[in-house]
């Protein structure tokens, strides 16, 4: 890995440069929460920042996307998007290591095209940050990114040393050869300190070893049954998650009725109509099944990132309106509490 | 772009009325080049659209080994399957696919072939049928058990009752049951009680067992849910060995490519997306997947 070093006091020449590249996205503030939105300026930037309510998936799966056009009775025709280079600044470790799981779906074969033109027109770049009281990416072995950025950007005092991820992101830092300049042996010993102490801050933890096969195994648990019974099946789980990736598919007819779009959007497995087919029968008929379905899908390993399936951003405790924490429920399964 | 999600126009060339909620269509598809690229396996099944109205997971009818028309058995018991019962002769609709693993036919090959249907579950093995019956030489004896509730919602039935009045000229053993009585059947079951019974499909595991080689033979299941349960029981009884007992599996299939997670089925352990992975498993993943049946 390569590391160049930035101090802060150049952040706004940064910060311009990138525009070269494309939009650029950021966390800002909203209120009380935060969110991915295109920036100008950085002073709009939340650069400290907890998490975002929605993931940096709503620039790849969108929550509701128009895919093909209809003619009634005659067919369909591709609605394809021209690729739009953008620049997606300040996306924490979980979220990064969350973007490879959903890769690891959409672009695996067959690939989705539409997920693949904008993951390829989109420049990563990371930013280091500190864990709250929701966060458990360390547990989940997604506090760190190692791949899957162009650049991430570690805050120390008055700089930031980046590391440079890929040919992209070196391309870029070519180009901002006036901004940028080596780093310091004194740079690397802060940077390990303050990963060792950000190591040491987390607060919220989940045994993981066996994870898997305790979830599954235990699918009789009572547990279970206590935490879906708070549950009020609204989906925000699932909305909120940056590794949910399921989408419902519907069509849209103009009054004409001569045309019509198929549009595929968000969808959750919280939700009735999930596992129903066509005749009435349900799959997972209650809120229990759906339930135990959500934390096992969580839980479970994907093959080909042999990662599971959860990063640990704790949006789902943090934005559940029935304050059901993903970590209680589960420690409660393991008999931690 | 590639065109996995783009639906491929069909013609309708026939529509054969099987039963009162159920339609045999025949298709073909508009353009020739899609006709040439498509290729299928027994078990494989089809995203149908109808413009305007939705797209639904069908079951492919009939063998690759038989030319002409691509063949679905739809019956009519949602939005979409409604819209398509409507269509005539001559209508379009949108065709994606193939998807979905297919019945291993190749490691089938040298076994005799037991095939379990319960009422719409003919139509995807109505494509072993044909293959095994195609390719004769490469398979041992092939046992039909088909359960249906009346002679009015059997689907086939006159090539059913062929089959049993006629067993040598089918090539294959057929046994049938029924719930209803009605005078068909009955006097079916009259000329041949070795092959017909009253009751639900288990019941002719008790004829068809003379004929049941447990180490020579794969079974093949298709039928409601509720059907798995006591067939595989009763498969397992005979010892037949969990891998070559093959059953093939109805979810809400959105995107068929194991994009859209609705198909998901299994616990933490072993997740399994019944479009991709499926919709053909083994008894073995039965035994370690949870809630595939």
């Amino acid at each position: 890995m390569r590391y160049v070093k930035l101090l802060k006091e150049n952040f706004k020449d940064f910060f311009e440069n990138l525009k070269k590249f494309g939009e650029v996205h950021a966390p800002v503030k909203r209120g009380n929460s935060f969110s991915f939105a295109k920036v100008d300026s950085p002073s709009e930037v939340a650069l400290k920042y907890n998490r975002t309510i929605l993931p940096p998936k709503k620039y790849f799966i969108k929550p509701f996307e128009e895919v093909l056009k209809i003619k009634v009775g005659k067919g369909y025709e591709p609605l394809v998007e021209e690729p739009k280079s953008l620049i997606l600044l300040g996306l924490h470790a979980c979220d990064i290591n969350a973007l490879k799981i959903l890769d690891s779906i959409y672009l695996d074969e067959p690939p989705d095209d539409y997920y693949q033109i904008r993951r390829t027109a989109t420049v990563i770049i990371g930013i280091s940050c500190e864990p709250d009281d929701y966060c458990f990416c360390k547990s989940m072995g997604a506090d760190y990114a190692w791949t899957g950025f162009d650049l991430f950007l570690h805050e120390l005092d008055n700089s930031y040393l980046i590391r440079i991820g890929s040919s992209r992101g070196e391309v870029m830092i070519e180009s901002m050869k006036n901004v940028i300049s080596e780093p310091t042996k004194e740079d690397f010993i802060k940077l390990r300190d303050i990963e060792l102490k950000r190591s040491r801050m987390f607060k919220k933890a989940l045994n993981t070893s066996l994870l898997p096969d305790i979830v599954d195994s235990l699918y009789e648990s009572d547990v279970w049954v206590k935490f879906s019974d708070k549950c009020v099946s609204c989906g925000s789980c699932n909305l909120v998650c940056p590794t949910c990736r399921c989408y419902d598919v519907t069509e849209k007819v103009e009054l004409n009725l001569k045309e019509g779009v198929r549009v595929r959007r968000w969808d959750s497995c919280f939700i009735r109509s999930h596992a129903l087919v066509a005749g009435g029968l349900n799959f997972r008929p209650t809120r229990l099944d759906r339930f135990r379905h959500r934390y096992n899908c969580k839980s479970s390993i994907e093959p080909r990132t042999n990662s599971p399936f959860c990063v640990g951003c704790g949006r789902c405790s943090a934005f559940c309106p029935a304050g059901i924490d993903h970590v209680d429920v589960l420690n409660a399964i393991w008999g931690l509490t | 772009m590639s065109s996995m999600y783009l639906p491929k126009l069909a013609k309708i060339v026939e529509v054969i009325e099987m039963t009162a909620i159920e339609k045999l269509f025949k298709l073909q598809f508009v353009n020739e080049e899609d006709a040439k690229s498509f290729t299928f396996k027994p078990g494989q099944f089809v995203e149908v659209s109808v413009p305007g109205v939705g797209e639904s997971p069908i079951s492919i009818c009939k063998s690759p080994t038989r030319p002409g028309p691509l063949e679905l058995l739809i019956r009519r018991v949602g939005r979409v399957t409604n819209a398509i019962h409507k269509l005539k002769p001559g209508d379009v609709v949108g065709i994606r696919g193939p998807f979905g693993n297919g019945f291993p036919m190749e490691k089938m090959k040298g076994y005799d072939v037991l095939l379990i249907a319960g009422g719409l579950g003919i139509a995807p093995l109505m494509s072993v049928l044909q293959y095994v019956v195609d390719k004769r030489r490469d398979y041992g004896d092939v046992i039909l058990l088909y359960g249906v509730r009346s002679y009015q919602e059997a689907l086939f039935r006159d090539m059913i009752i062929d089959f049993i009045r006629h067993p040598e000229k089918a090539g294959l053993r057929t046994f049938l049951s029924y719930e209803r009585e009605d005078p068909v059947f009955v006097s079916l079951m009259k000329d041949h009680p070795e092959n017909v019974r009253k009751g639900v499909v288990t019941v002719l595991f008790e004829c068809a067992d003379p004929y049941i080689k447990p180490d020579k033979v794969c079974a093949v299941v298709c039928g409601p849910p509720i059907m798995y349960r006591f067939v595989l029981k009763e498969l397992a009884k005979r010892n037949i060995p969990p891998n070559n007992i093959y059953i093939t599996l109805e979810r809400r299939m959105k995107c068929g490519v194991g994009k859209c997670g609705h198909c998901v089925v299994g616990g933490a352990t072993a997740i399994k997306y019944v479009c991709k992975d499926g919709p053909v498993f083994t008894y073995s993943d039965v035994l370690s997947v949870r809630g595939l049946v």
